[in-house]
């Protein structure tokens, strides 16, 4: 067994996302059916509101759970990169011992056993909240709506989700797997290396270095830009919403958030710290304090990460919009007119400048205790 | 210019504690060659590590260019390394997304050295400046290492198994280049070894064995990397 069973329970990220996509579809869902089942009770004036309740539902859940499986997807792929290139000697052995591609992909599969961790905890959390989120969206005329188990949700939400990222994994380290056995032993990426461009101008060296090194590590780009993008959404959004919805609800969007968003930036820097450790032993050995060393690694990721936050803030401020036009249009009751909340969006820049930069210390401050000693043969 | 006495290093494994450098004392004068020589695990790299700096003495007393290294806390080793010290590892640890010019600029950038282009022609590579790790042999990652610890105008150079990973006639070509220029630019370079022919091409050769050294030799004539057995 190339991939332990330990090895594709710990996937923490993927648990996370994952858990946090079950956790607002199923109690979304769960709100949904139960509402469905008493349409017939609902009085004629509360009638425009129970539809857009139930839209309200059907349209959070189809744009949180599909963009959160997106990113679960690509951190499978991650995921499944990141474990050849640390094994590559030990599977390219394997294969010139004579294991096939698809028999050492197929012990990929242990890997959907995070999703499994991750849907499994997001399914009860989001079963145990409904309580809640059924007060909240239920309103005057309403009829009470009894909480129902719904076995359908488990299977699409727990052992659906379970079974196609085991497939993907499989998939995605299939495609991994198709190099030579010496290409994987002698720990090289297949085919000729990209020549670099001769520079017309020459910048300063730890500027060189620092756009170099974001160059050679674009996928954890997405990963910057997704927990910039994830903060300033769902934290402004958790505010703006205090208007049409309880603070429970900002409060759980909040939360959600900020463990989004909090497991994207540390997922990205381990990344980078781990991936970077050899540099960082020969500049510490040659005499750069660790501090320049963070900067070269981490500092490059600034521009990302405000580029995904000024999407983030865009997207909510359009999510919205679209909610309060597409889906409250109608209904009688008093909507307030929603506007952007200029002072929101700069506590939230300011909260999240904090947040990144305490990250980015952090991290050189564990770069700190990147071994010099690797780097001598005995 | 090097100057070690009664230096001691020993690695703690949980509750096993491996003395690796027992009472270990050598001087080397500026400009010379020496050669640290030993079979494996005779402590010559940890020896290496403790004279450059990279690692702390337990006891003992180093000095270096005039400053002592036993009384420097990580900082100041980190600093003093940044001034005087220059590197080549036997895995040449390149960074792999840097080119030939952006490694070389490693050890430039420390120096202030705008003249760096000069030390890639010297050692051969100035065609493939622009050329990544990945795309040179192994002697040319070599040289690249050399290179980049030059540009940083070292008053050391300290070379662990620089030939160790290479074919013989690469690597008497990397050590007759590294003599070319020692030659030239008159820096104490300090080789560790396992090569006893290697030995051969140096002023001084500490024998080491178990923590210990066990022979000093002063060579009067020193042999052309070409010259010798391998």
């Amino acid at each position: 067994m190339t991939v332990s069973l330990k090895d594709g329970a710990r996937l923490f990220g993927v648990a996370v996302m994952c858990g946090c996509a079950v956790f607002v579809c199923t109690f979304f869902l769960n709100f949904y059916l139960d509402a469905l089942a008493v349409k017939d009770e609902v009085e004629e004036s509360a009638l425009s509101l129970y539809r857009a309740q139930l839209l309200t539902a059907k349209f959070v859940c189809i744009i949180s759970g599909s963009v959160l499986a997106a990113v679960t997807l690509v951190l499978i792929v991650f995921y499944v990169r990141l474990y050849i290139d640390a094994h590559s000697k030990q599977l390219g052995l394997m294969k010139a011992l004579g294991y096939g591609n698809g028999k050492l992909a197929l012990e990929f599969w242990v890997f959907g056993l995070s999703v499994f961790l991750g849907a499994t905890i997001g399914f009860g959390a989001g079963y145990a909240v409904c309580p809640l989120i059924y007060d909240q969206m239920g309103g005057e005329g309403f009829p009470g709506i009894p909480i129902r188990f719904h076995a359908e949700l488990l299977a699409c939400f727990v052992v659906l989700p379970t079974v196609v990222f085991s497939a993907f994994s499989i998939l995605s380290a299939y495609l991994r797997l198709r190099r030579s056995a010496l290409t994987l032993i002698r720990d090289r990426s297949e085919g000729k290396p990209v020549k670099a461009k001769p520079r017309s101008r020459k910048i300063p060296f730890l500027l060189d270095l620092t756009l170099t090194t974001l160059k050679s590590k674009k996928s954890l780009l997405f990963f910057i830009a997704f927990a910039s993008f994830c903060f300033a959404s769902m934290l402004q959004m958790s505010v703006s919403m205090k208007d049409y919805s309880s603070i429970s609800m900002g409060a759980m969007i909040f939360g959600i958030g900020i463990v989004l968003s909090v497991t994207a930036l540390v997922l990205a820097f381990t990344s980078l710290v781990r991936a970077n450790e050899r540099t960082v032993s020969v500049m510490k050995a040659f005499g750069y304090s660790f501090w320049q060393c963070g900067q070269c690694i981490l500092g490059g990721y600034r521009i990302p990460a405000y580029c995904g936050f000024a999407l983030g803030t865009v997207y909510q401020y359009g999510l919205l919009r679209l909610m309060l036009d597409v889906v409250f249009n109608g209904v009688n009751q008093d909507v307030p007119v929603y506007q952007f909340d200029v002072a929101v969006f700069f506590i939230v820049l300011a909260c999240f400048a904090f947040l990144f930069e305490l990250a980015v210390s952090g991290f050189t401050v564990q770069m700190r205790k990147t071994s010099v000693r690797k780097l001598t043969a005995e | 210019m090097i100057f070690a006495d009664n230096v001691n290093k020993s690695y703690r494994n949980g509750i096993t504690v491996t003395s690796v450098l027992k009472d270990v004392s050598l001087t080397v004068g500026r400009g010379q060659l020496a050669v640290i020589l030993g079979a494996s695990g005779s402590g010559k790299s940890t020896l290496l590590s403790v004279l450059s700096g990279l690692e702390q003495a337990d006891s003992g007393t180093v000095r270096v260019s005039g400053e002592t290294l036993t009384d420097m806390n990580e900082k100041q080793r980190t600093d003093f390394r940044k001034r005087k010290i220059g590197f080549v590892f036997q895995q040449y640890f390149l960074i792999p997304h840097l080119t030939v010019e952006g490694n070389v600029r490693i050890g430039a950038h420390l120096a202030g050295n705008r003249n760096y282009a000069e030390i890639i022609e010297a050692v051969g590579l100035g065609s493939k400046k622009n050329s990544r790790p990945a795309e040179l042999s192994g002697g040319e990652q070599q040289r690249v290492s050399i290179a980049r610890a030059l540009a940083k105008q070292p008053d050391i150079l300290f070379l662990d198994e620089p030939t160790g990973a290479l074919d013989e006639e690469t690597g008497r070509g990397i050590l007759d280049y590294l003599f070319k220029l020692q030659s030239e630019l008159s820096f104490t370079a300090v080789m560790v070894t396992h090569n006893a022919s290697i030995a051969e091409t140096a002023d001084l050769v500490f024998s080491m064995n178990s923590g210990k050294i066990a022979n000093v030799r002063k060579n009067e004539i020193r042999k052309s990397a070409y010259a010798i057995g391998w």
